[in-house]
């Protein structure tokens, strides 16, 4: 099949492109900062303060923000071809506002906001979350996509009024933990869990890679699909569960941050054209890009103050998207 | 409460206000240190001073209830503005009953607050003699700790985002007394959000911690950074008492004691120097 060969180059070679692009920007954002250091001072002492900063605070941080674009990225890609709707997204269906609730509770309870025990909470409401979306949205065996989506914002509104509550009732310096939550923030984590948090987000990519001619038939039509021999429903299932997984590891370390699950994936595929075995790849390494810049900036542009991250992918993401949405629109016109 | 705002204004009676409501920790506390605690008819569910244990609550610092506040029948209401609370604060003002709105950004707000408290109360030389003593009290840690070498400090206030003190603070202040040298002073704002890698760069010789977090929580956060000499010496403390360290109270001369022995650990404390008995 000539066809799977063409799309097996393009892949390596968008993916390879990508992948570059991705290195060069982790690069770029470990040496960039709201503090200057010297990389012969850093290398040459392990005892420095250069050294600390470069890779224990600086390197871990741009890892995690790498891990937590990709992973948003990835399952907004999919999850827009799996629901037939250009505006879903990770928050959309709730998955983000019970990891959150799930994470405060944690708080609440006791538990020190830097301890592990608050992400590792934040995704078991992830998972939480999805099983309530997932069997609510359920009816004689079948899940349609138009259920998830109701079900998911239904769900995802009680979340938000769970935290507004939770905010209400909490002493005030737990107020500031949970809006950590709500506006999403990267800091700095321990390896260990980085490398957690990475080992859940690969499963749930390959896991969604093996599904994404699937998702192509799917989303030129439910019809079509059923008539060349896809399980839509096997289907609708894996991918809704390996995009939780996604959502569940990023959210649970970083909290709501918003737009990147929406506007990668539809710059990508304004780019590379709608093929999901290109775009969901591509949406994981272009959003681990997309997102460890946007940290940079938060880091660095009132130094030595951060902003928080979702502000800043909020604020340059937005009005880049409408741009590039207004071209693409006009050029259709045309 | 429409009704309430229809009828006519109730009469002020002459003389002090004898039905009061705090609708803060701070002001709570400042109430009682100037004698007149038994004129509190109702304090917030964060004001903690033990002495008003007993009192009614009329919600949250950030969102009072206006109808809570107003069954309580108070002739003055106390009040420490915050985004939370204007609307609220507002109606009580619109149901005729007297408002006295007080700051508690530094240690002039204070003073500030000690005199307008009082002179509400008609305690105008009770509140004389608190801020003197205050005042009295703090010179005294700080004459303890003069001339000697000033370390360099963080004071955090959160983990995650970690939260640090900044300049145009009570808390900034109260550093500076006790012999202290705040690494975040040319922070822009009060309240800096930090990245980790800023601590390391600043250095600091002691970090305080006043936040919700844990000890644990405190240890994960900078143990692994040996390159900051407060984490090589240990000395990365939790604060006991952190709203002594975070109202504009009373209290303040505590805080600024407590970071005295923290930052100069030499010293002998005085008498002075702890808590006064009254």
């Amino acid at each position: 099949m000539t066809g799977r060969h063409v799309t097996a180059g393009r892949l390596a070679r968008t993916a390879g492109v990508l992948a570059v692009a991705l290195a060069v920007s982790i690069a770029a954002a470990v040496a960039i900062g709201p503090v200057h250091v010297s990389l012969t001072q850093a290398l040459a002492r392990a005892d420095s303060p250069d050294y600390a900063i470069l890779f224990r605070t600086r390197l871990p941080r741009v890892l995690l923000a790498g891990v937590v674009g990709g992973s948003l990225a990835s399952a907004g890609a999919a999850l827009q071809a799996l629901l037939g709707n250009p505006l879903a997204c990770p928050h959309l269906l709730g998955i983000s506002g019970g990891a959150a609730v799930a994470g405060v509770f944690a708080l609440i309870a006791g538990a020190d906001p830097v301890s592990p025990l608050v992400p590792l909470a934040a995704f078991g409401g992830a998972l939480g979350a999805i099983a309530i979306v997932g069997l609510g949205s359920r009816a004689g065996g079948r899940t349609t996509p138009h259920a998830v989506l109701l079900v998911g914002v239904v769900f995802n509104a009680l979340a938000a009024a769970a935290l507004m509550l939770l905010n209400a009732i909490v002493s005030y310096t737990q107020a500031q933990g949970v809006l950590f939550w709500i506006m999403g923030s990267l800091s700095t984590q321990s390896y260990a869990l980085i490398a957690g948090v990475t080992a859940y987000s690969l499963v749930g990519i390959a896991w969604l890679m093996t599904r994404t001619h699937e998702l192509n038939l799917l989303a030129a039509g439910e019809e079509g699909a059923l008539q060349l021999g896809v399980d839509v429903e096997r289907t609708r299932r894996t991918v809704f569960v390996a995009a939780s997984l996604l959502v569940g590891a990023a959210v649970s370390v970083s909290g709501m941050i918003g737009f990147v699950g929406l506007i990668v994936p539809h710059l990508l595929r304004l780019a590379l054209g709608p093929d999901h075995r290109i775009v969901v790849p591509a949406s994981f390494l272009g959003g681990a890009a997309f997102l460890v810049w946007a940290d940079t900036l938060a880091r660095t542009a009132l130094a030595p103050v951060e902003l928080p991250v979702g502000v800043v992918t909020a604020l340059a993401g937005g009005p880049f998207f409408l741009f590039l949405l207004r071209r693409h629109l006009r050029r259709a016109v045309r | 409460m429409v009704l309430a705002a229809c009828a006519a204004p109730p009469a002020i009676p002459p003389g002090p206000p004898g039905r009061v409501v705090s609708l803060a920790p701070s002001v709570t506390e400042i109430v009682y240190a100037l004698g007149v605690g038994d004129r509190l008819v109702g304090v917030c569910a964060q004001c903690d001073e033990p002495a008003a244990a007993s009192l009614p609550r009329v919600g949250g610092y950030l969102a009072p209830s206006v109808e809570a506040t107003l069954a309580l029948r108070p002739a003055l209401v106390i009040v420490v503005p915050s985004p939370g609370n204007r609307e609220a604060v507002r109606a009580i003002e619109r149901a005729g009953v007297r408002v006295l709105v007080v700051q508690d950004r530094t240690l002039n707000d204070l003073w500030a607050s000690i005199r307008d408290v009082s002179a509400a109360l008609g305690v105008e030389p009770a509140g004389a003699t608190l801020a003197a003593e205050l005042q009295h009290r703090l010179d005294d840690v700080h004459a303890r700790i003069a001339g000697r070498p000033r370390p360099r400090v963080l004071a955090v206030v959160g983990h995650r985002p970690l939260v640090a003190v900044g300049p145009g603070t009570l808390q900034d202040d109260l550093i500076a007394i006790a012999g202290g040298e705040n690494v975040m002073a040319d922070a822009g704002g009060p309240w800096p959000a930090l990245s980790l890698e800023v601590v390391v760069a600043r250095a600091p010789d002691v970090i305080v911690d006043a936040s919700m977090g844990t000890e644990a929580g405190l240890h994960e956060l900078f143990d692994h950074l040996e390159t900051i000499p407060a984490v090589r010496a240990g000395r990365v403390v939790r604060l006991a008492d952190a709203d002594a360290f975070l109202r504009a109270g009373p209290r303040v001369p505590t805080a600024a004691a407590a970071l005295a022995s923290l930052f100069h650990p030499s010293v002998p404390a005085t008498a002075a120097m702890t808590p006064a008995t009254s």
